[in-house]
């Protein structure tokens, strides 16, 4: 590749690549089991968890603050049921609870880093919109392991999580233990929004987990298809954003990614055969 | 195997279910112990969905219990198959009229395992005897309620259970749909299957189940039909919904359906 990519830019790309598939599959799962925005509440708990894993360690390389981000984005989940189940509070409003103070948290922590000028602050403000030129060779393969890792938990338990997410109660009445199953999909969403922190951002990686299964679900009546297409969308999303954010340089690569995934999913409203606006006046069901 | 006669098919004892501090169902006790199409009927209200839920484990017992085959659920799920109300899923989910079949397959599949040749033919047949083969592949929402809740039902026949218990099965279906799924019924019935039918309209009741169970918070009466359905047991049963009973009175004085 003499004239071409660097390495590092390549690997960084492959390894976003698969981020952003296995994005589109699990969050494919979670929107069909009509609870989108708990990813939204677990990428916005992340930012406290990376801000404490910099305090605590000192440190700032990717596998210490993606395990802070992970931990806390647990935390914020577990704050959020135990909001609806002993409040009485409704899932939407206690999701927007957690949205709002976790990352209330975060950014307040983040700020006292910064102002107090510890020594490798640096660069940790990155986790709020992304910037995938920063990650290493071993952080992107580190994080695509991962992806993949989602991956093939989804790949054994497809029939758990589509049996739950289309009928929770004929599920459990057959003797799927529904709560656990939905704590495994829970955890792979919290998953997918810690390894995609780096790349998307704590506010947008969200974006990565929603827009491309809504876009697939236009094209297909089929869930593993919808899977499959939801995965190649999220890829895209992300390389494109990735590729984008490099050529310009100050531009965070979230929000790229964020408009790329919105373009994919605004042409699929228009044009998918049978679902897409235009189509629909023209064949009407 | 449990032969008819030994032990109870299914024992409600002294059931008590209540939602958020208020009581739904009081100290129920009905014990069915033989095949039949069996149904729950009474006002809206009246806990007869939650009398199957209970049974199912999907709401919490305050008190009692319930048994199949003289075991606790967990034992002898697989012998039990449901069919809920068909209001309570997502008809735009997007997955064909075989994928909802094949799901009744699952139990018997365990964890990880996906469905192969021999769980497709069995959803076929299933298919078929609900007369939906045509549309197998069909996406389950461009389908009419009746066809919706025939495919629930032959989801519930590929689990080859031994109890079917069915919440409102016959509620807003087409006269053909309502025909093929009481033969369906019937049929099970003779091939030893208890079928536990939750269901509104007495009419119908009298004319299609051989036991009934009366239920209003509590029950009120259970055996045969022609003995329970008395004016007596009705009057009782419908006694807080006076409106309901006049148009009853009515309905069945002229055979027509009930509200």
């Amino acid at each position: 590749m003499s004239g071409g990519l660097p390495y590092n830019t390549i690997v960084v790309l492959g390894g976003v690549a698969a981020i952003g598939f296995a994005s589109g599959v699990v969050g494919s799962l979670s929107v069909l089991r009509k609870r989108p925005l708990v990813g939204d509440a677990a990428a916005h708990a992340t930012l406290a968890g990376v801000a404490l894993a910099f305090l605590v360690t000192g440190r700032r390389d990717i596998p210490t603050l993606a395990l802070g981000a992970f931990l806390s984005a647990v935390a914020g989940l577990v704050t959020l049921v135990g909001i609806r189940r002993y409040t009485r509070t409704r899932e939407d409003a206690a999701t927007a609870i957690v949205i709002g103070v976790s990352f209330g948290i975060g950014v307040a922590l983040l700020a006292g880093i910064t102002t107090r000028g510890l020594p490798g602050a640096a660069g940790l403000g990155t986790f709020l919109l992304g910037h995938a030129a920063a990650l290493t060779a071993s952080d992107a393969i580190l994080l695509a392991v991962m992806s993949l890792g989602a991956l093939l938990a989804v790949t054994c338990l497809f029939k758990e999580f589509v049996v739950v997410a289309f009928d929770a109660d004929y599920a459990a009445a057959t003797g799927w233990p529904v709560s656990a199953i939905d704590v495994i999909l829970v955890t792979l969403v919290a998953v997918m929004v810690v390894v995609g922190l780096p790349a998307a951002g704590a506010v947008l990686v969200t974006a990565l987990v929603v827009i491309p299964p809504v876009a697939a679900r236009q094209w297909t009546e089929r869930v593993s298809t919808m899977l499959v297409l939801a995965g190649v969308f999220g890829l895209l999303a992300a390389v494109v954003g990735v590729l984008g954010s490099a050529a310009v340089p100050r531009l965070a690569t979230g929000p790229l990614v964020v408009l790329a995934a919105a373009a994919i999913c605004g042409v699929s409203f228009l044009v998918a055969p049978a679902r897409g606006l235009l189509m629909r006046r023209r064949h009407p069901p | 195997m449990t032969r008819p006669g030994t032990l109870p098919i299914i024992e409600f004892h002294d059931l008590t279910v209540a939602y958020g501090g208020r009581p739904v169902l009081w100290n129920v006790d009905l014990t069915i112990d033989e095949p039949c199409l069996f149904g729950v009927i009474g006002p809206n209200g009246a806990g007869k969905s939650t009398l199957l839920k209970s049974a199912l484990g999907l709401v919490p017992v305050v008190g009692g219990s319930v048994r199949f085959f003289g075991s606790p659920l967990n034992r002898v799920r697989g012998r039990v198959g449901y069919v809920p109300q068909r209001e309570t899923v997502d008809w735009d989910f997007p997955v064909s009229v075989t994928d909802v079949v094949l799901m009744g397959t699952f139990p018997r599949l365990g964890w990880f395992r996906r469905p192969g040749r021999k769980e497709r033919v069995l959803a076929a047949e299933c298919l078929e005897r609900v007369g939906m083969n045509q549309y197998a592949h069909r996406q389950i929402g461009r389908l009419s309620g009746g066809q919706q809740q025939r495919v629930f039902l032959a989801r519930a026949l590929a689990q080859q259970a031994d109890v079917y218990l069915l919440d409102e099965p016959l509620a807003g279906v087409d006269v053909r749909s309502q025909e093929n799924i009481f033969r369906v019924l019937s049929e099970l019935r003779d091939a030893g299957k208890l079928v536990v039918i939750v269901h509104h309209d007495l009419r119908t009741a009298a004319e299609w189940f051989d036991r009934v169970a009366l239920i209003d918070r509590r029950l009120v009466a259970t055996g045969k039909t022609d003995t329970v359905l008395t004016p007596e047991n009705l009057r009782t049963t419908y006694s807080g919904h006076l409106e309901v009973l006049d148009a009853l009175g009515q309905a069945v004085a002229t055979g027509a359906r009930t509200p």
